[in-house]
């Protein structure tokens, strides 16, 4: 365990400048046309790239192998592909580019705009749409295009790479990178054994009174707490949320900040997701802090990155594959590395002490795409007293 | 007859070039105007139930009481901390006064989320003090982080305004008036109520007025306080809630024009200190044994405002702390700060040039107006102006949306009036004979205008543009909502280094920014003339 963990450590401890900087953020070209529900499709990839979130990491393509299938092994990719990405240009612009360029008759002409942006431009442009792949920051988007039966059913190549619950169950899309939530604490102040595995558990425990951090205006938290209201009720993630504001959690502005409040010992343990945790470490591999997770609950959802072939796409196994090629060992490599999100094929091992994501309990039976229902989230916390 | 058909002919001339200025003013009003205009719209497009019921719940109340407690508790120890500075320098025979002048002065320099940045660092629960006293037994420091932290560093940068305006007041205070106040048997007491007060009323309450707007508009000193106002809410809404972040903005400009309301109510009808002449300054209070004393507090507020920051930046700059291989400064990132600031000095310029030429020259109701719309970007928070341009481009043009010339655009709105005021009182400056000379000799107005007035207005076009250059380098939340994504520039920067407590990394740019504040105040004194005797 500690040598594979070191031999990570390593890999994301080495930045390259150009690269953090070419990294430097991930999010929209565009934002939603309308203020009412422009919040729903925004992902973290919005706020991170406005607050300007570093991704760190040794950008190394092609990379030592964390497992998986190399491209060489995947069919070949000939063609011009026109690939519309919620993603932005930042963060897998250089993915795009190295997949390119591993073939001398393929390119890409990608689109860049936030994934709700271009969902709607493929449902309004109905048979007349350029899009071949659409790439999503969350499932949300991808979903709602599949409901519309706008995308293609993805051959079981494609979707065998990726464990089940993280794609479409009628294999309209398939996740590609992902994002677990988690709750950082700090080692000097716990041990792992005393950090709850139930997301309920955590207002109750004395021990904790004061000691706990989150970061209620940020996408993820909200997407976390929305899934415990689809989940569980109103009433019950009322009660859990009262209940942790009687119980002191103190609030921060964003969720990197409660992951180094954690590692400084403000607090003893907070609610992020899992990369915070990571970036933390990459600065100090020192720092007093470890990842825990809960079991089978909202405290332990995991939101994905994913892809879908447009039903307009011209040569649709040339998508397909591409597609594929998301989830190659050099591209689920570099999310584990540049990004630090999970890899979504479970061969792929994740950066620092994180669990591969076949390890992970998230809960079993919850519709990630239901996560983009952001309102009545919103309200439920202002009617506890949470301004969002 | 000779004269009558010149002046025929120079009117004849005039009158293209002069509607001309006329047509460039209303656009550049236009465009000031255009972002609130969208903003507005934004706000309506809430439907009217849900727009109450956001607005009246317990959680946006909160913020608005949060903004209010803040910005007169702030306000009100900025006037606290000024006016006897301004007293003990301006009236009294404290020793050294002329330092202690430029000392309590200078906390103007320091963009006060650089300070906050300092505090934080330093007092923070892992702060430098609390490193310091670790060895010593003590476990942890009162709290740095919530209301009081935040009053507390917005009056440390805020009250230099009150302590500017309140000694100009007073250096004009005609003392002949408090004897006269005595010889009429009034006490003490009843003299200064009577006499004093008045005075300084005036000058206070404009002093107030800027520490109050600054407050109502700073998004990084709350956010690194961890307290929650309008500005940091506007901004943490604008990725999720554009219904929140809107109606917020619109109750904070409303917010901002009760406050200008309330100041001009204060001010009342006298004309402001330092504008009137002929005083008289009678001799200075004798503080007796208190005068060695007195110094104490001019000299723990400097300690506090000045040498802890710079002391906790050089700490940083010279010790980085833990830690900082994630968050490196670039140097590129200043240079993106100086080419937008650059853009933005020669636009605001250009732009406010037609305005201020009419204001100086017509005393038309129309050149008045376009002067008023040009200072609305000087009430217009930079939150608000931000969320303003998002809509604007959203919901106009998609692809300029966080692009480089929507930044400088804000830029431009933002600080027009700072060019517009330099360039009109060079303007007035200028007499008008001596273009009106020139024509006589043969030069068109537009002729006249390049090789007499222009000349002799630059040096103060060139001061605007400076105040423009120096002040756009300091501005944070219109850069942080527009930049294109990955642009970092100084201040970006700091705002990410805070976030990942590198607050090694932070030093550099921090006392960058420090060496611009100095350097744009040094700007406006000499265009003053201020005098610091």
């Amino acid at each position: 365990m500690t040598d594979r963990d070191g031999a990570h450590r390593d890999d994301v401890r080495l930045p390259s400048l150009a690269r953090r900087r070419f990294l430097a953020g991930v999010g929209t070209a565009g934002l939603g046309a309308t203020a009412g529900c422009l919040g729903q499709y925004l992902g973290d990839d919005e706020s991170d790239a406005r607050e300007g979130v570093e991704l760190f990491g040794s950008m190394r393509l092609p990379p030592q192998s964390r497992g998986g299938t190399p491209m060489a092994e995947l069919p070949n990719l000939s063609g011009e592909l026109s690939v519309y990405s919620g993603r932005h240009e930042w963060l897998v612009g250089d993915l795009l580019s190295y997949i390119e360029a591993q073939y001398d008759d393929f390119s890409i002409v990608p689109r860049y705009e936030s994934s709700q942006n271009l969902a709607n431009k493929i449902l309004t442009a109905g048979d007349a749409s350029e899009a071949d792949v659409f790439y999503s920051v969350n499932a949300g988007a991808l979903g709602q295009l599949a409901k519309d039966g706008r995308t293609l059913e993805l051959a079981d190549a494609v979707l065998d790479m990726v464990p089940a619950a993280y794609r479409a169950s009628d294999g309209g899309w398939t996740g590609v990178s992902g994002r677990a939530r988690t709750v950082p604490y700090n080692t000097e102040a716990f041990d792992a054994s005393e950090i709850p595995t139930d997301i309920e558990a955590f207002p109750q425990r004395g021990a904790f009174e004061n000691e706990m951090g989150w970061a209620p205006g940020y996408g993820s938290f909200q997407a976390f707490v929305t899934a415990m209201r689809v989940l569980r009720g109103p009433q019950a993630t009322k009660a859990w949320l009262e209940a942790m504001l009687d119980a002191g959690v103190q609030r921060w502005g964003n969720e990197q900040l409660v992951a180094q409040a954690v590692a400084n010992g403000e607090i003893s343990l907070g609610f992020t997701n899992h990369y915070y945790v990571q970036r933390v470490l990459a600065n100090d591999p020192d720092a007093p802090i470890a990842t825990a997770f809960t079991r089978n609950d909202a405290g332990a959802i995991f939101n994905v990155a994913g892809a879908a072939v447009v039903d307009t796409a011209g040569d649709r196994s040339l998508a397909e594959n591409f597609v594929r090629h998301l989830l190659s060992a050099e591209a689920q490599e570099y999310f584990a590395v540049q990004t630090f999100e999970y890899p979504l094929v479970p061969e792929v091992e994740p950066v620092g002490d994180l669990p591969p994501v076949d390890e992970l309990q998230p809960p079993a039976d919850l519709d990630l795409t239901k996560l983009s229902d952001l309102e009545p989230t919103l309200e439920l916390m202002r009617d506890v007293g949470i301004t969002v | 007859m000779r004269t009558i058909g010149l002046g025929d002919r120079v009117r004849d001339d005039a009158r293209p070039a002069r509607i001309g200025l006329y047509l460039a003013s209303a656009a550049v009003a236009a465009a000031v105007l255009a972002p609130l205009g969208w903003l507005v719209l934004g706000a309506l497009s809430v439907p009217p139930t849900s727009a109450v019921e956001l607005l009246t719940r317990s959680t946006t109340v909160q913020v608005f009481l949060n903004s209010a407690v803040l910005v007169v508790a702030t306000t009100a120890a900025c006037v606290l901390v000024g006016v006897p500075l301004a007293w003990l320098t301006v009236r009294t025979d404290l020793p050294y006064r002329r330092a202690w002048t430029i000392l309590v002065a200078l906390p103007l320099v320091i963009p006060s989320y650089v300070g906050a940045f300092a505090f934080v660092s330093a007092f923070g629960p892992r702060g430098r003090l609390q490193d310091l006293l670790a060895p010593l037994g003590v476990e942890s420091l009162p709290s740095i982080y919530g209301l009081r932290g935040t009053v507390l560093v917005l009056t440390l940068y805020t009250y230099p305004y009150v302590f500017v305006t309140a000694r100009a007041a007073l250096k004009t205070l005609d003392t002949r008036l408090i004897d006269a106040a005595r010889t009429l048997r009034h006490d003490r007491k009843a003299a200064f109520r009577r006499v004093v007060v008045p005075h300084l009323r005036p000058a206070v309450a404009a002093g107030g007025l800027l520490s109050a707007l600054y407050v109502l508009s700073d998004l990084g000193t709350p956010e690194f306080m961890r307290f929650q106002v309008f500005a940091t809410v506007i901004y943490s809404a604008s990725t999720y809630s554009l219904d929140l972040a809107s109606l917020l903005s619109l109750q904070l400009l409303g917010v901002t024009v009760l406050v200008l309301a309330v100041e001009s109510r204060t001010r009342g009808e006298e004309r402001l200190a330092g504008t009137q002449g002929g005083s008289h300054r009678g001799d200075v209070v004798r503080l007796g044994r208190w005068r060695w004393v007195a110094p104490l507090f001019p000299a723990a507020v400097a300690a506090l405002a000045l040498v802890v920051p710079v002391g906790v930046l050089l700490w940083w700059l010279v010790d980085g702390g833990s830690g900082l291989t994630g968050v490196a400064f670039d140097p590129t990132y200043a240079l993106n700060s100086v080419s937008v600031a650059v853009a933005a000095a020669a636009l605001a310029t250009a732009a406010g040039l037609p305005i201020a030429y009419l204001a100086a020259r017509r005393e038309s109701p129309l050149a008045n107006l376009f002067e008023r719309i040009s200072y609305v970007g000087y009430a217009v928070p930079g939150v608000v102006l931000g969320l303003a341009l998002i809509f604007l481009t959203t919901r106009t043009v998609p692809a300029l949306y966080q692009t480089l010339p929507i930044l400088v655009f804000a830029y431009v709105v933002r600080f027009l009036p700072q060019a517009v005021g330099s360039t009109r009182a060079s303007f007035l400056s200028v007499n008008p004979r001596l273009p009106e000379a020139a024509r006589t000799l043969g030069r068109t107005s537009i002729g006249a205008f390049r090789r007499v007035t222009l000349p002799l207005v630059a040096p103060g076009l060139l001061g605007g543009a400076a105040l423009v250059f120096l002040t756009t380098m300091k501005e944070l939340p219109a850069t942080l909502l527009l930049r294109p994504t990955g642009f970092e520039t100084l201040v970006t920067f700091l705002w990410r280094a805070q976030e990942n407590y590198a607050y090694g990394a932070a030093a550099v740019p921090a006392l960058l920014l420090l060496a611009i504040s100095a350097a744009s105040i040094v700007v406006v004194l000499r265009g003053e003339g201020y005098d610091v005797g």
